[in-house]
Parts: structure tokens; C-alpha cells; sequence
């Protein structure tokens, strides 16, 4: 085979997507799986695929020996490791490139450097970027946050110092809450990322999240494009995210697009990156962190700029330029919805099982990236994400209006999601007017959408003659069963499609 | 074919009376009295599409919920509710079942392993306080106690994996 192979260190939607860049670009994708996921649908579009142990984390997508022994068994020369997992884990890029491979992202050297979220604040302040005032280094206890409580002031944020998408973080409001939540944080921190250092900042209250996509290459050059709001969190988990943010203007775009762009350079960054930012309402904006990887939200960047970043990430693996060559502006405006298997109507709790029923919505605007098909089972191991339906309209209000039809076209069952809420929330006032914050979810109760009169009598109505049905025999009904016996008539009609008799 | 249905107590009725006059594929149904006609069909096990005789059409996904009701969704929203034959919902109400009572248990809302207990037996607990910690998909899900009262018995250990509906702690009844 001389296609090149390329590994992905991951599972689910982002496994699936990274899949997609590698058809796209000609290269052999391969895949991973635990006994979990053994028919995971990143599994069965692979054109290999490595079985690396039992559907813990910690006993297969996160061992480095499993993950660099599969690229060697199957003959891959690069490795992507998507997002979450071992993606910020700058031992474990040092291990592919020791290994001989090629590591797709930025070098173990940027990593580690934004990495540590407390050192990655001094290097990028040195290159002249705002910060948010918050600890240099992981607490050593408790009583280390409180005394920078009593400096800085409260509200206080606990974040996990190798952390990212929001595990492991807690808001606390004075000192007395201090020494159970950073007890939980740190148990949340070690389960998560095998680390349970904890660090403190200052809480800046209604702020904005407002981060910039940069892209850079092995000739040096490092690009900006754009901006992603990405405000609406729950439990500081980003649930809807925007491109663009209606609450920056070009000129603002331009100076955090400079600052984004600064602190890239201060590490030498290689790759597809993000520079998150707090946006205060006065306009200020501090720098929070970098992700030095792909993020989930990144498509809402790709349909708006017209870019494939996670194949641009694989061309500068390869030593290539960028395939972007001159400045990009947006068009039009991306919303992306982020579909999980929870059930809003019981406080978000999870609901694993499997997906009886799945109809993805289609149409103009619509991109939906899965990692799930029909009949799949969502397994209890791993983050309970199952989908990513990314809107595109020419403005905010036709992205929302699409990003409607596409949640009430869809159909999900066997399994609770979160499109309900969605749905919901796309309705809600102060979110059409976009007057959000960061906090605007804890403040914000999901209530179920009422069916109308006539919803609640045709499903009474259908409810009864299913039952009718089922008392007759004559038809299995709504407890499932074999479906239509016999040849359906696309079988029959088949052989009528482009055979030439 | 006469049925009753049970909504949830939030909705505008309580229960609603059917009678299935004719089913699929011409269906007429009385509900509380009125008649709802026009044809039904079956796109799959469970999924209907009703065309009323106005030319309305809607498209309605039956699914068996956990607690033998019945679970209805359409386009934008989800209507659970109990739906049984007349007579065994006659047989229901005269053998004392199906009645609600104060929960005396707290069960596991999803499967998970239980982190860490907050509580042992006779503790007095309050509504809300929370009892256990439950992970699952990454996440610690505080368990909450469902009423105050007094803790009887702690049926599950700290390190347990547990299914969804598993009895986790019960509490003394109060009747």
C-alpha cells in the first residue's frame, strides 16, 4: 500500500471527522477501538482498525504504548489525536516522534508550554498579551487558594492545571467553600487527566467567551481566523457556540486576532490552535489559555471561513504550507449545537443505551458530524456526546431559524438528547437578542416545550390504535419487532439502476 | 376497543377516555367523546403518521418508557403518559395498586459507580440534601434525597457499580 496511513488516537464524532479529512486528502485512515467500541462507526469507516484493551480510558485510549504499537502493527507514519484524551499531552507527541512517526499538531515543546496553564500565562504576558489575575502555579492545598482569595477577591474559579473542556472545574463564592470544592476538584481533575493539580483565577462575572482560531505552519507563517462565541456553558461546558460573535466588531476582531496571533508566536506554534479569551462587557479582553489542539466547536470556524482545518492540520504535518494563502473574511453566520445523550427534563443526567431510531436533519445550512448511526449503542464509558448539528445561514437570524427546522427534522429514540433543550433555548429572548454571558445558563431553567391541543389528541389518537393493533396481533408495535418480512421494493427495484442489459 | 389514558398532572386534563371505533388504515377514535378521524399508517414499529380528515398530517413516535407508561414525541416535544385497556385499569385501581405513595427508596437515575456516601443509617436527611455522589460519562452527579426523613438503610458501597433503577438508599416510611 502506498497511500499513506494516519492513526487516530481517539474514538466518536472526532475519530469520524479526522476519517473524513483523510479520504479527502488521499491518506489511509486508521482507527483504535476498546472493547467498547469495537462497532463504532469510526471503527467501520476505518480502513484498519487496532483493538487496544477494556473500554476504560485510562486502560486504552490513554495508554501511549497501545496507541503507538497500533501505528507500527498497521504501517501508519502519522498520528492524530483528535481532542480530549492524550491531545495535550506533550510526553506522549514526544513518544510519536521518538517512535519515528509524525505527530499531527503542534510540537511537544508548545504543547507543554501552554500546557501548564499557569506557566503558559507568564510566556504569553511576556509577549504582551492581558491575562486574567490568577495563580502562577498549581495550589499545593486549600488554604494556598484561600490566601489568594483574600488577595484577588472572590468569585474564584477552580480549574484542573492539565485540564480543558471544563472537567474538573468549580466557581466558589468565599472561603468557606474553599476546602470541599477544591477537594472535588481535584478528584475530578486526577479521574479526568490522570493529574489532580488545581489552580485558582479571578471570576470575571458576565464576561463573554470569545476565542481565536489560529493556524500555523512549518515555513512560520500564523494565521487568524476569526473568532468563535462560545459563551453559552453548563457546568463551564460549551453547549451552543457562534461564528461570528455579534458582539465583536472588525475593529475588535483585529486586535484579538493581533493578541491571538502574538501568543501562538510566543510558543513557535505549529498546527491548528485556540487563544480563549474572557471578553469583559467594557470591551477588555484576557487571555485564559490555549488549546493546542482541534476543538469540537471548530467546524462553525470551517463553514464560515470555507477552510478544512483538520486537513490543514494534516497538510503542515506533511511539511506543507497552508492551503490558505490570503486574508480570509466570514460569511454569513455558523451556530453549532451540541447533541448529547442527557436528558434535560431530568437535570441533564446521562442516558446511555441504544439509538433505536436516528434521523439526522438534511438540507440547505446543514452539517451534522457524528460519531453514531442507527442502532448504535451509546456506551456509558466515555464522554456522552453524540453529535454536532452546525448550522450555516446568511446572517444570525436565518442560522437560527435553520438551526430550528434541522432540531425539529431530527429524530432521536431509545435514548434521551438534548435537542429538546435546544429547541427551547433557540426561543428564548435575551438569547435572539444575544445579550449573553458566560453565566447566562446557570440562570436559565430548561422547561419542556408544551404540546399543542391537537399534538396531545393525535398522540393519544396513535397511542390507542397501537394498542388496537396490538390486541388485534396483527402488527408489532411499539415494543419493537422484526419490521417489514419479506423483500422491499428498493431490493426488488435494484437491479433496474445502471445495469446494462 | 376502550382505553384510558393517564397524562401527566401538569396537563390541562387528567385522565382522558378512548374508544377505538375503527383502527389502521381508516381510523376513527372517540377521545372524551369526540371523534377523531381520518387514515393512519405505520412507517415503522412505533411510528405512526396520522392524516386527519382536515388533511392535517403528523408524525408520532410511540416508545415504551422505563416505567411501563408510554412515551409519545413529536417535532418539538415529548409527551409521556399511561395508556391502558378499561379493564385493566378497573383491575388496577380495585387491588390498591397503582396508587402514588411518598417515595421510601432513591434509586439510581442512570447507571454509574457510586463515588462516595453522605449519609448512613439514621441520619436525618432534608429535601434536597445531597446523599450520594454518582459518576458517570465523566461527571459526579450529587444524589439528592427525594424527601426529608430518616435514612433506614444504605443498600449500595462507596465504589459500586450500579445499573439505572438500582435501589441505592431507603428511607424509613412514613406511613
Amino acid at each position: 500500500m502506498n497511500r499513506p496511513r494516519l492513526l487516530i488516537a481517539n474514538r466518536g464524532e472526532i475519530a469520524a471527522r479526522i476519517i473524513r479529512a483523510c479520504r479527502d486528502l488521499g491518506v489511509s485512515p486508521v482507527a483504535v477501538f476498546s472493547d467498547a467500541d469495537r462497532t463504532s462507526l469510526h471503527v467501520r469507516l476505518a480502513d484498519a482498525a487496532v483493538h487496544i484493551g477494556p473500554p476504560p480510558a485510562r486502560e486504552s485510549y490513554l495508554v501511549p504504548e497501545k496507541l503507538i504499537a497500533a501505528a507500527k502493527k498497521t504501517g501508519a507514519t502519522f498520528i492524530h489525536p483528535g481532542y480530549g484524551f492524550l491531545a495535550e499531552n506533550a510526553a506522549f507527541a514526544q513518544m510519536v516522534i521518538d517512535a519515528g512517526l509524525v505527530w499531527v499538531g503542534p510540537s511537544p515543546g508548545s504543547i507543554s508550554a501552554m500546557g501548564s496553564k499557569t506557566a503558559s500565562r507568564a510566556k504569553v504576558m511576556a509577549a504582551g498579551v492581558p491575562i486574567v489575575p490568577g495563580m502562577t502555579t498549581p495550589a499545593k492545598d486549600a488554604a494556598e487558594v484561600v490566601a489568594f482569595g483574600e488577595k484577588n477577591g472572590y468569585p474564584l474559579l477552580l480549574k484542573a492545571a492539565a485540564g480543558g473542556g471544563g472537567k474538573g472545574m468549580r466557581v466558589v463564592r468565599s472561603a468557606g467553600e474553599v476546602p470541599a470544592a477544591f477537594a472535588r476538584a481535584q478528584s475530578e481533575a486526577k479521574s479526568y487527566f490522570a493529574d489532580p493539580a488545581v489552580y485558582a483565577e479571578l471570576f470575571v462575572e458576565k464576561s463573554r467567551h470569545v476565542e481565536i482560531q489560529v493556524l500555523g505552519d512549518q515555513t512560520g507563517r500564523i494565521i487568524a481566523l476569526g473568532e468563535r462565541e462560545c459563551s453559552l456553558q453548563r457546568r463551564h461546558q460549551k453547549v451552543l457556540e457562534e461564528c461570528p460573535s455579534a458582539a465583536v466588531t472588525p475593529e475588535l476582531r483585529a486586535r484579538m486576532e493581533k493578541v491571538a496571533v502574538a501568543a501562538a508566536r510566543a510558543v513557535d506554534y505549529v498546527s491548528a490552535g485556540t487563544v480563549e479569551f474572557l471578553l469583559a462587557k467594557d470591551g477588555r479582553f484576557f487571555f485564559l489559555e490555549m488549546n493546542t489542539r482541534i476543538q469540537v466547536e471548530h467546524p462553525v470556524t470551517e463553514v464560515v471561513y470555507g477552510v478544512d482545518l483538520v486537513a490543514e492540520m494534516i497538510r503542515i504535518a506533511r511539511g506543507e504550507p497552508m492551503s490558505i494563502e490570503m486574508r480570509l473574511e466570514p460569511r454569513g453566520h455558523a451556530l453549532q449545537c451540541r447533541i448529547y445523550a442527557e436528558d434535560p427534563a431530568r437535570g441533564f443526567a446521562p442516558s446511555p443505551g441504544k439509538i433505536r431510531r436516528l434521523r439526522r436533519p438534511q438540507g440547505p445550512g446543514v452539517r451534522v458530524d457524528s460519531g453514531v448511526e442507527e442502532g448504535d449503542v451509546v456506551p456509558l464509558d466515555y464522554d456522552a456526546m453524540l453529535a454536532k448539528f452546525v448550522i450555516w445561514g446568511k446572517d444570525r437570524d436565518e442560522a437560527i431559524r435553520r438551526a430550528r427546522r434541522a432540531l425539529g427534522e431530527a429524530r432521536v429514540e431509545g435514548i434521551e438528547t438534548t435537542i429538546p433543550f435546544f429547541l427551547a433555548m433557540l426561543e428564548d429572548p435575551e438569547f435572539l437578542a444575544n445579550d449573553v454571558s458566560t453565566q447566562f445558563l446557570d440562570g436559565w431553567t430548561y422547561q419542556a416545550a408544551t404540546e399543542t391541543e391537537e399534538q396531545q389528541s393525535a398522540a393519544l389518537v396513535a397511542g390507542a390504535l397501537d394498542a388496537f393493533e396490538r390486541a388485534q396481533g396483527s402488527r408489532p408495535a411499539a415494543s419493537g419487532g422484526a419490521g417489514t418480512a419479506g423483500l422491499s421494493p428498493w431490493r426488488t427495484a435494484r437491479p433496474t439502476f445502471g445495469v446494462r442489459s | 376497543m376502550k382505553l384510558r389514558a393517564r397524562l401527566p398532572a401538569s396537563g390541562p386534563k387528567g385522565d382522558v377516555r378512548l374508544e377505538v371505533a375503527h383502527g389502521a388504515p381508516s381510523f376513527r377514535v372517540q377521545l372524551d367523546g369526540r371523534t377523531l378521524a381520518g387514515e393512519a399508517a405505520v412507517f415503522r414499529p412505533g411510528i405512526w403518521s396520522l392524516v386527519f380528515e382536515d388533511g392535517r398530517q403528523i408524525e408520532v413516535s410511540l416508545e415504551p418508557a422505563s416505567d411501563g407508561a408510554l412515551r409519545v414525541q413529536f417535532g418539538s416535544a415529548i409527551l409521556t403518559f399511561d395508556l391502558q385497556d378499561e379493564l385493566t385499569a378497573l383491575a388496577l385501581v380495585s387491588s390498591g395498586r397503582g396508587k402514588t405513595k411518598r417515595a421510601d427508596v432513591v434509586a439510581a437515575a442512570m447507571p454509574g459507580r457510586v463515588l462516595k456516601l453522605m449519609v448512613a443509617p439514621g441520619d436525618v436527611v432534608a429535601s434536597g440534601q445531597p446523599i450520594l455522589v454518582l459518576e458517570a460519562m465523566k461527571m459526579e452527579n450529587e444524589v439528592k434525597a427525594p424527601r426529608e426523613g430518616v435514612v433506614e438503610s444504605v443498600v449500595v458501597a462507596a465504589g459500586q457499580a450500579v445499573s439505572a433503577g438500582e435501589i441505592l438508599i431507603r428511607l424509613k416510611s412514613d406511613g
